[in-house]
């Protein structure tokens, strides 16, 4: 979903942000290494350093910033639990979609890659053809709502 | 009043605290297959899995049926049922459909299981937003009286992953609120075995993500301080770190 929020909006990241690569450029996203150790400190359970990584976001972005990244950070805590205790697969449109993040962030080294059958060329195809046409939908949407 | 957050230093804004508080009333009520205190039961078990030492050995193990041991459990729920709590808390990537069958198999339904994977994923997820802000967790509320409805939507069916759900095109009669017009993907469907566990989630979902309805804006988000990128960056290195491949 960034790799996507950021072509519909043709802003520039470095994708490794979310591998915690502390190097990646967070392009245009405003506070991006702050939440990003935010987000880090938090999902590692490591309580001294969330500390002052919330002390940090809250200083630099403000209250409400650190309040909506925390909501997220906990949203996601969840999903990942009922996606893998259910053993759903990838849906297929979204798999077409994500192919080439997958490819980037090696997703496939991930336990619960093991619910996802591998999609092969008709995925890599439809990844090819699926990605414009949902930028150009989307983008459409985005004007809309603008 | 729970989650009124009183003596947060960072003022939550309104539509989290009647997110949360809302599903703190629901959690003490009887639900579709558990009591109001089978509930809070389960409810406290996440807690516990949390510091639960053979829960941290087993993690540890090459395959969770490696290593021996009893959980670190403060209630008096079914074995089986303190099992899938814990597991669903501290190492649900190992989870695998021979789990779920045999549970069934030794008579806790894959209803059941639905049910509490809800609420341990519901009231962790609130949990974890208290510590993402430094604060204690809520104490868990008093159970109600009652039984379960014991309800199972007569359209759920096996085929996608572990547990039968209800099928795109199945959101129809008592079903109809939960996405328009086939528009779905798996993971929404994962809990309609049980509808109000996705009912409940999907409530606190929206104030700490977004709504269904803004899922295809991809700049600034109604409501919230962070656009969307800044949004997708915390879900992904959160997700990343869990291993998510979804």
């Amino acid at each position: 979903m960034l790799s996507l929020s950021a072509d519909i909006t043709e802003s520039d990241i470095d994708l490794q942000l979310i591998n915690g690569d502390e190097s990646a450029s967070a392009g245009d996203i405003e506070h991006g290494h702050l939440l990003m150790r935010f987000a880090d400190a938090f999902v590692k359970r490591d309580e001294a350093a969330l500390a002052i990584a919330r002390e940090q976001l809250h200083q630099a972005a403000g209250v409400a910033v650190l309040v909506d990244a925390a909501g997220v950070a906990a949203n996601f805590q969840r999903m990942v639990r009922i996606a893998d205790a259910t053993g759903i697969p990838l849906d297929e449109s979204s798999a077409a979609l994500s192919y080439s993040v997958g490819q980037a962030l090696d997703l496939e080294r991930f336990e619960s890659a093991k619910n996802t059958p591998h999609g092969g060329l008709k995925r890599r195809v439809l990844s090819w053809i699926a990605r414009p046409l949902a930028k150009r939908m989307f983008k459409k949407i985005q004007r809309e709502h603008a | 009043m729970a989650h009124d957050y009183e003596d947060c230093p960072y003022p939550v804004r309104t539509g989290l605290k009647d997110a949360h508080r809302n599903y703190w009333q629901v959690l003490a009520e009887p639900g579709t297959w558990f009591t109001g205190a089978e509930r809070v039961a389960i409810a406290a078990e996440v807690r516990n899995a949390l510091v639960c030492p053979f829960c941290a050995e087993r993690k540890l193990a090459l395959s969770p049926n490696a290593v021996a041991g009893e959980h670190h459990c403060g209630t008096t729920l079914d074995p089986l049922l303190v099992d899938a709590v814990h597991r669903v808390i501290t190492d649900q990537s190992r989870i695998t459909r021979s789990y779920v069958e045999d549970n069934a198999a030794n008579g806790f339904t894959q209803e059941q299981y639905v049910e509490l994977l809800g609420i341990a994923v519901t009231v962790l997820s609130i949990d974890e937003f208290n510590r993402a802000l430094g604060l204690p967790p809520e104490p868990l509320p008093m159970p109600c009286t009652g039984e379960p409805s014991h309800y199972r939507p007569s359209q759920a069916a096996s085929g996608t992953g572990f547990v039968a759900m209800i099928p795109p095109g199945g959101a129809t009669g008592s079903e109809s609120d939960l996405w328009a017009k086939g528009r779905t993907a798996n993971v929404l469907r994962a809990l309609t075995l049980v509808p109000n566990a996705m009912r409940e989630w999907r409530a606190v979902g929206e104030e700490q993500y977004i709504s269904f309805q803004d899922m295809a804006r991809f700049s600034d988000i109604p409501g919230r301080s962070i656009n969307r990128m800044q949004i997708e960056l915390v879900a992904g290195r959160v997700s990343s770190h869990n291993e998510c491949f979804y």
